[in-house]
């Protein structure tokens, strides 16, 4: 059966981060998934978390009260988007005055939360939802050869207080689907759940780059073929910043860092130049991808 | 409408500090008892090496009521939101949940908002996003839109009055 989902591009990857949502929308459709572009968005609120939190539950909430009257349930690829609209389900689920509270402002743009869908992300979309093997069974170039490093993202696997797709010690699922693309991974590696500092680009960008360097250098040494993300944030510290992050490190960083669905693409077969390839910035040439 | 920047308004600060405040201290009366200073979040902090953040002192100075002396200090910045303490405290303290709230306090205070968040609040209020689509260039130096590459067009507030002044209403409501 098609699944139907609103998809939730958040700021990160509609405005810069373009190769995931090239891939997202290239590669999900094969596997019976149905993306729906609603009009009426902003910003899912996690990035105004240190600024002011009721700030960051009034988008939230407001971007789940959009998708909930279009009747669809929502796909958000972004790590952060998906924990800031998790936990503001979370937080109201059991609390009728934050609520009311939150749907007294709304007022004005005629909304209302009953927080009634499902939050989903690349990750628990493909592992749980669409399954290993129907994956399999799409896989028309697998990708042998190729051992990639898994990157999860801090926001994806915390805090399990208020579920999260993956588990927060010891994630796999991206790594199972890895393999059931034909790649290897190695379950654990010891800088597996390191942070990419990706938020603290925002204010602190030469420790946030040290962060990125100190990872992509340990993942360069172990000898893994490159590193598979499935968050924006992550993306943008790890491949456009890698250069950068080397010099922090002193280190010639050339690791190829790619979106999980991206490769799911390539294994899909869905052609190179489909997937924004073009628009990595780490060396993703160097692993043989096949003819364009 | 023009862009009145939340930090700057007068009046409806101050309840807003207030409310902030109160959730500082009910941290403090209820939550920071818990803690027996293991230090557990401490170890797994990822600002900890770098930064040398100690989450578990900064417990003990909630406790001890120093709030305004962690407002005023640079360090509550330094976290990452990795949320690692959070998930790993024996106690469920969660002091990455103190630290955006001191954060919060902070910026309430009318203190200068570090780095980038001044302009990404400034954006969502203006276009509903933290900043606007980007040019970008290919591992071969093209510059690119998002235009030509075949995505459509990004979801937006349908009308951005209607949605600055639902975001508006937020200085004056209580935390």
């Amino acid at each position: 059966m098609k699944k139907k989902y609103a998809l939730f591009t958040g700021c990160m990857m509609s405005t810069e981060q373009y190769a995931y949502e090239i891939s997202v929308r290239e590669s999900l459709p094969i596997l019976d998934v149905e993306l729906v572009d609603i009009e009426g968005f902003s910003c899912c609120g996690e990035p105004m978390k240190s600024v002011n939190q009721l700030m960051t539950l009034y988008l939230s909430s407001r971007n789940i009260a959009i998708a909930e009257k279009n009747k669809l349930d929502i796909f958000a690829p972004c790590a952060m988007c998906h924990l800031a609209l998790s936990e503001c389900k979370h937080l109201l689920e059991n609390n009728e005055e934050l609520k009311d509270r939150i749907n007294g402002m709304f007022a004005a743009e005629d909304l209302n939360y009953k927080g009634s869908i499902e939050i989903l992300h690349t990750v628990d979309l493909l592992h749980d939802h669409i399954g290993l093997e129907t994956i399999k069974k799409h896989v028309k170039k697998p990708l042998t050869g190729l051992k990639f490093a898994t990157h999860y993202g801090c926001h994806l696997i915390r805090p399990s207080e208020i579920g999260r797709p993956e588990n927060s010690e010891n994630p796999t699922k991206m790594d199972e689907i890895l393999k059931a693309l034909g790649a290897e991974t190695v379950n654990y590696y010891p800088e597996k759940l390191d942070c990419c500092g990706g938020i603290l680009q925002i204010n602190l960008p030469e420790s946030a780059l040290t962060k990125t360097g100190q990872k992509l250098k340990a993942i360069q040494e172990y000898g893994f073929s490159g590193l598979v993300d499935v968050c924006p944030w992550c993306h943008r510290m790890y491949d456009a910043r890698q250069v950068k992050a080397g010099e922090t490190v002193a280190t010639k960083l050339e690791v190829p860092v790619f979106y999980l669905t991206q490769l799911l693409g390539l294994a899909l077969g869905v052609k190179k130049e489909k997937l924004g390839l073009d628009l990595n910035l780490s060396p993703v040439d160097k692993l043989n991808l096949g003819e364009a | 409408m023009s862009i009145v920047d939340l930090t700057s308004m007068g009046e409806p600060q101050s309840q807003l500090r207030k409310e902030i405040n109160d959730r500082l201290y009910k941290l403090k009366d209820e939550i920071s008892d818990y803690c027996f200073q293991c230090a557990k979040c401490t170890s797994g902090c990822e600002a900890h090496k770098l930064l040398e953040l100690e989450p578990h002192k900064m417990v003990a100075l909630l406790k001890r009521g120093l709030i305004d002396e962690m407002v005023n200090s640079d360090i509550i910045w330094t976290c990452m939101s990795c949320f690692k303490c959070r998930e790993r405290c024996p106690q469920k303290v969660a002091p990455v949940e103190i630290l955006f709230a001191l954060k919060n306090l902070a910026v309430a205070s009318g203190k200068q908002i570090p780095g980038k968040y001044t302009a990404f609040l400034q954006s969502i209020l203006s276009i509903g996003g933290i900043q606007d689509i980007q040019e970008i260039t290919t591992r071969d130096n093209k510059t690119k839109r998002r235009s030509e590459l075949g995505l459509p067009n990004i979801s937006k507030p349908k009308d951005l009055t209607k949605f600055q002044a639902g975001l508006m209403k937020i200085a004056v409501e209580k935390v």
